[in-house]
This record gives structure tokens, C-alpha cells and sequence, in this order.
């Protein structure tokens, strides 16, 4: 239980630095560690595959996608825009709205009853593979669909036609 | 299911006619497999289907009617395809390819018996759009409609997700029976996750079909991508999701329709007058079928408001005739365009002069869109408001009157452009293909316009 609150507290610390940091690209970093924080959450939750992906997918490739926009976008302080103030109105208004929800939602919480999972072994990498390859089969077979239209597009769209013809 | 399979190995196939530059038989080909493929959908026509692949997909008289339609519009788009395509560039075989992955998509969209599939189905279709809309690559208007359609697309996407999951979380299964048993055993026990995640869902819907006030992204995206894209998504994917907005309404939200009627009501209403108004003040062909097609959304969406057993005919016959017209009216801009080079109402003036025959079927498709009597569309509005009045939608139906009047004013001023304007102009190159879907295409408006009976029973 330790380990939780000290990984929990350690989420909240980097997702605070996140929003706080002057420089864009230390921000991104901090998400980073607080991506890396979430994949240790989810082994003690005894999800494997999910902290592989969560690992993999979000901290390798999305925010290195998100570092590489950053370098593309030279974001620095001389260039960002002056917010006016009907934004600064209007995101005080947005917030305030935001606040008397959570606020109204926290006044009806109650607490649930704690879920027991009937099988503990569920986010087991095994498992996971049995239900992709036994229920769900078939969307996992149809979403190879998505994939070769997707890639088929992509090149299609990069390649540079030879004689390019406008109508 | 071998529809599905035979419109999933038709684009490989037309991929390596491409790759071994066989580019004559790409057309052929294409439209001998969506044929074969049509016939297996008919052969799968059952009144007692059962779902397959533990209840992931369930092939009964709907999905079969609506691959039918889809498939049949898709042939026919295929055919004014000829000589199009290879002007933008010489990847013609992908081209095809990605139209039948969206097809392929499609069919997964009306077929569906789980969420999972729903979803899949949903964005094996957009993306493939995503990219048909931005092919012309030096084209300004195609760039920003390629990536206006995707950023607005992938956004819905995330409230469609979305909801889906917060319908999981309440009831515990993507399976569609599952979540019928679920409302319908325990209606005052639905957990509030089940409602945020019913309205994100029509949300999501609606941004797809393109429905007031989330059909911002509908005007730019059509007038952008190239007209024979343009002609697939106004058509067959308007179709499809209308298919699988009632489909997953019908299936598991039916009983719940005091909660989210009202909503689709506004949507609906909205929807009418925004496409319709906004219609009015278009000086561009193209532009104004963009937002008749949103108005049309409008008409569609009574079949989901007064959701009862005949929903599922009327939504059929409305969009065959919507989808027949509609692939009239763009070949004719297609043609119109190729000659004058412009879209304006202007550039059709004195076509009844050197085409009577364009001029004639363009004239059917208008009437057809206007909803005059004697053509399909009539009778899909008919079938629409009829339903509407029996659950005493009085209001919505007199609203959506008021609406039909309005647009009969920018279909006719089409005809009177073609009709009562003369200019000195050409005559327009029409190729036999084109003769050949806008002759079929007129007959098939008028046949369902004159006997309704003959589609209106089949589901």
C-alpha cells in the first residue's frame, strides 16, 4: 500500500510540474515521468499488457512525436501570442463552470463498493491473448483493414507523382 | 460474410493490377467483383439470421438491403469514374483500392452486432475518406478538405469512443443483446455513466453523418475533395451511417426513447433549417448539394426520432432515392464542370438547348430531391412523415413541410437555369458510360417514385 501512495504522489508531483514549467520541452519531459509513474501503477494493478503499451506507445512514441512538433514549431517566449482578455474572460467562465460541476458531482459521491475482480489475473498478457484470439477474432482480423488502407493512403499521399497534371 | 471478404481481397487484387500497370482492367474488374460480391449479399437474404463470430456481426434483411444499396451506388459512381481519376495522376489502381476499403468498412457498418465492430467499421471507412479527399494533391481546396475532414473526423471519433466506453462500463458488454438485456431488465437501475455515454454516442453519430450543429466541417469538406469523391460520401457513406445510427438505436436504446428523443427533436430541427436556409444563399452547384445533403441528414434523422418497426424501410427507400439523385446530380456537375470549368448555377445556363437528354435527367434528379410526386424522392418523404405522424410528431412534420418548400426554390432554379437562360455554349461531351448511369439512374427514380412497393417491403 506504501508503494501506491508513494507512486500516486509521485504522478500528482510531475503532472504539477507538467503544467507549471516554463519551458515546453521540460514540460513534455515531466509528462514523460508522469506517463512512466501511470506504467507502474498499472503493474501493481497486475495489468501487464497495458503497462508494456502504456510503456511503449505513449512515453516512446507519442511524446517523442510530441518533442519532434515542439522542434518543428520553435515555440519561444517572443513569439507567443498576447492572450486578450475576452480569452482570459472566457477561460475564467470555462474553469468556473468546470469547478461548480466537479464541486456538484463530488456532493452527490458516494462511496462504491470495491469491485472485486473475479479473475486477478486478468491484465495478464496470456489471457488478454486468449480472449483477442477467441471472441474477439474477428475485429482483430477486420482492423488489418484499417491498418493496409491506412498505409496504402500514406504512401499514396507522400509518393511525388511524376508528371503532375492540374485541371 | 463472403460479401465482406470478397470486398476485402478485391482491393488487393486491384493493387497488383496497378502494381503490373494493367490499369484498363482496373475498372472492369472492380465493378465484375462489387457484382459478384452484391450477389452473395443476395444470397445471404434470410428472415432468421443468426449472429456469427460470437455475435459480432449478424447478416439478416437490413444489413443485406443496405450492402445491397451501397453496393449498387458504389458501382455506379465506379462507372463515372472512367477517365477521372487518371487525370489527377497515374496512381489510378490505388484510387479504387481505398474507395472499396471504404466500402469494405461499410459493410462492416451495417452489419454490425457489437460495438467493437460498429467502431472498426466507422474508421476503416474514415480514414480511407480522409485520404480520397485530399488526392489532388496540388490543389489547395483539396489539401484543406483532406485535413479539415480528418481533424474534425478524428475529434468525433474520440466522443464516439468515448461513449462507447461509458456504455461499457454500465453495462458491462459491447455486445448489443447484452445491452438491450441490460436496459430493458433493470430500466430504473441504468447507471448515469449509460446516459453521458448514450448522448456522446449521438454525438459522434451526428458529427458523422453530418448533422446540425456538428455538420460545420460538411460544406468545406464536399466543395474541397473532388467531385466523384464528393459523390461517394454524400451517397453511399451518407447511407451508411444513417444504416448504422438506426441499427445500433434500434437495437439497444429503443426503450429509452423518452431520454434521447428530445435531443435528436432539436438536432433534427436544427439540422432542417440550417441546411436548407443556408442552401438558399449558395451561388455554387457543388456548394448547394453540400447543403441539401446536410438537409437531407435532417429528413433522415425523423426515421431515428420516431424509431418503430417501419424505421428501417424508411430510411431504406429515403436514401436509394437520396443516393440515385444524387449520383445524377454530380455527373451532370461532373460534365458541366469539365466544359466550362466553373461550378456556378450560371455555367448550366441553356443546357436544355444542346442536351435534352442531360438536361432531362438532371431535371428528374432535382424534382427527385425536391420531393415532387411521381419521383423516388417523394415517396421516401412520404414513407418519413407518415412515420413521424404516428407518433404524433405533428409539429416536427409541419416544420419539415415548411422546409420542402424552401428547397423546392433552389432545386428549381437548376431547371430554370437549363430551361428558361439561354447563352451560347457547346454541347457537353457526354461519354456512354455517363448515358448509361444517368439513364439508369433516372429510370430507377421514377420506377421507385411510380411503384414505391417494389423496395418499401424488402425489410
Amino acid at each position: 500500500m506504501s508503494t501506491f501512495y508513494f507512486i500516486a504522489f509521485l504522478s500528482i508531483f510531475f503532472a504539477i510540474l507538467v503544467i507549471t514549467a516554463r519551458n515546453p520541452v521540460h514540460s513534455i519531459l515531466y509528462l514523460v515521468l508522469t506517463f512512466f509513474t501511470f506504467t507502474i501503477h498499472y503493474i501493481l494493478l497486475n495489468a501487464q499488457f497495458l503497462a508494456i503499451v502504456n510503456f511503449i506507445v505513449y512515453m516512446g512514441a507519442i511524446l517523442v512525436l510530441f518533442l519532434y512538433t515542439l522542434m518543428l514549431m520553435n515555440l519561444n517566449k517572443d513569439n507567443e501570442p498576447m492572450k486578450s482578455n475576452i480569452v482570459k474572460i472566457a477561460a475564467v467562465f470555462g474553469g468556473g463552470c468546470l469547478l461548480v460541476t466537479v464541486v456538484a458531482s463530488l456532493k452527490t459521491m458516494t462511496v462504491s463498493e470495491p469491485v472485486v475482480l473475479q479473475n486477478p489475473d486478468l491484465g495478464l498478457v496470456k489471457n488478454l491473448g486468449k480472449v483477442l484470439f477467441n471472441e474477439f477474432l474477428l475485429p482483430f482480423e477486420v482492423s488489418s483493414l484499417l491498418l493496409l488502407s491506412a498505409m496504402v493512403g500514406a504512401v499514396l499521399l507522400a509518393t511525388k507523382d511524376k508528371q503532375p497534371k492540374t485541371i | 460474410m463472403t460479401t465482406l471478404i470478397i470486398l476485402s481481397v478485391l482491393p488487393l487484387l486491384l493493387l497488383y493490377l496497378g502494381l503490373f500497370k494493367a490499369n484498363k482492367t482496373l475498372l472492369p474488374v472492380s465493378v465484375i467483383g462489387l457484382l459478384v460480391g452484391l450477389g452473395f449479399a443476395f444470397a445471404e437474404w434470410n428472415a432468421n439470421a443468426q449472429p456469427i463470430f460470437s455475435g459480432m456481426m449478424l447478416f439478416d434483411r437490413f444489413s443485406v438491403a443496405f450492402s445491397s444499396i451501397t453496393i449498387l451506388s458504389t458501382v455506379l459512381i465506379l462507372l463515372l469514374s472512367k477517365g477521372y481519376f487518371e487525370k489527377i495522376s497515374s496512381h489510378v489502381a490505388e484510387y479504387y483500392a481505398i474507395i472499396l476499403f471504404a466500402l469494405a468498412g461499410i459493410i462492416v457498418m451495417v452489419s454490425f452486432h457489437n460495438m467493437v465492430m460498429l467502431f472498426i467499421g466507422i474508421e476503416i471507412m474514415s480514414v480511407s475518406l480522409y485520404i480520397l479527399a485530399g488526392i489532388r494533391k496540388n490543389d489547395f481546396a483539396s489539401n484543406e478538405a483532406a485535413l479539415k475532414y480528418f481533424l474534425m473526423g478524428a475529434f468525433s471519433t474520440g466522443f464516439l469512443l468515448f461513449g462507447i466506453t461509458l456504455i461499457y462500463g454500465a453495462s458491462g458488454s459491447f455486445n448489443l443483446e447484452a445491452i438491450r438485456n441490460y436496459v430493458v431488465e433493470s430500466p430504473r437501475e441504468i447507471s448515469p455513466l449509460f446516459y453521458t455515454g448514450l448522448l456522446l454516442v449521438i454525438v459522434g453519430m451526428c458529427f458523422k453523418v453530418g448533422a446540425a450543429p456538428f455538420h460545420f466541417w460538411t460544406p468545406d469538406v464536399y466543395e474541397g475533395a473532388p467531385t466523384l469523391i464528393t459523390t461517394f460520401m454524400s451517397t453511399v457513406v451518407k447511407t451508411a451511417g444513417f444504416a448504422a445510427f438506426l441499427r445500433l438505436f434500434s437495437a439497444c436504446f429503443a426503450t429509452l426513447s423518452d431520454f434521447w428523443a428530445p435531443v435528436l427533436l432539436i438536432i433534427t430541427v436544427l439540422t432542417l433549417f440550417i441546411g436548407n436556409i443556408t442552401a438558399l444563399y449558395q451561388q455554387s452547384f457543388k456548394r448547394m448539394l453540400a447543403f441539401s445533403s446536410i438537409s437531407h441528414a435532417g429528413y433522415l434523422l425523423f426515421a431515428i426520432v420516431a424509431l418503430g418497426s417501419a424505421s428501417a424501410s424508411s430510411v431504406f427507400v429515403y436514401a436509394s432515392a437520396y443516393s440515385v439523385a444524387s449520383i445524377i446530380a454530380f455527373a451532370a456537375l461532373i460534365l458541366v464542370h469539365r466544359q466550362s470549368g466553373s461550378d456556378s448555377f450560371d455555367s448550366f445556363n441553356g443546357l436544355a438547348s444542346k442536351n435534352p437528354f442531360l438536361a432531362f435527367t438532371l431535371t428528374v434528379a432535382m424534382l427527385s430531391l425536391a420531393g415532387i410526386p411521381l419521383t423516388a424522392g417523394f415517396v421516401g418523404k412520404f414513407f418519413m412523415f407518415s412515420e413521424a405522424l404516428n407518433k404524433y410528431q405533428i409539429w416536427l412534420v409541419v416544420l419539415a413541410v415548411v422546409n420542402a418548400i424552401i428547397s423546392i426554390f433552389y432545386y428549381f432554379r437548376v431547371i430554370i437555369a437549363m430551361y428558361f437562360r439561354t447563352t451560347d455554349r457547346g454541347e457537353v461531351a457526354v461519354p456512354a458510360y455517363y448515358t448509361f448511369v444517368l439513364g439508369l439512374s433516372a429510370i430507377i427514380t421514377i420506377v421507385i417514385g411510380v411503384y414505391p412497393a417494389l423496395i418499401s417491403d424488402l425489410i
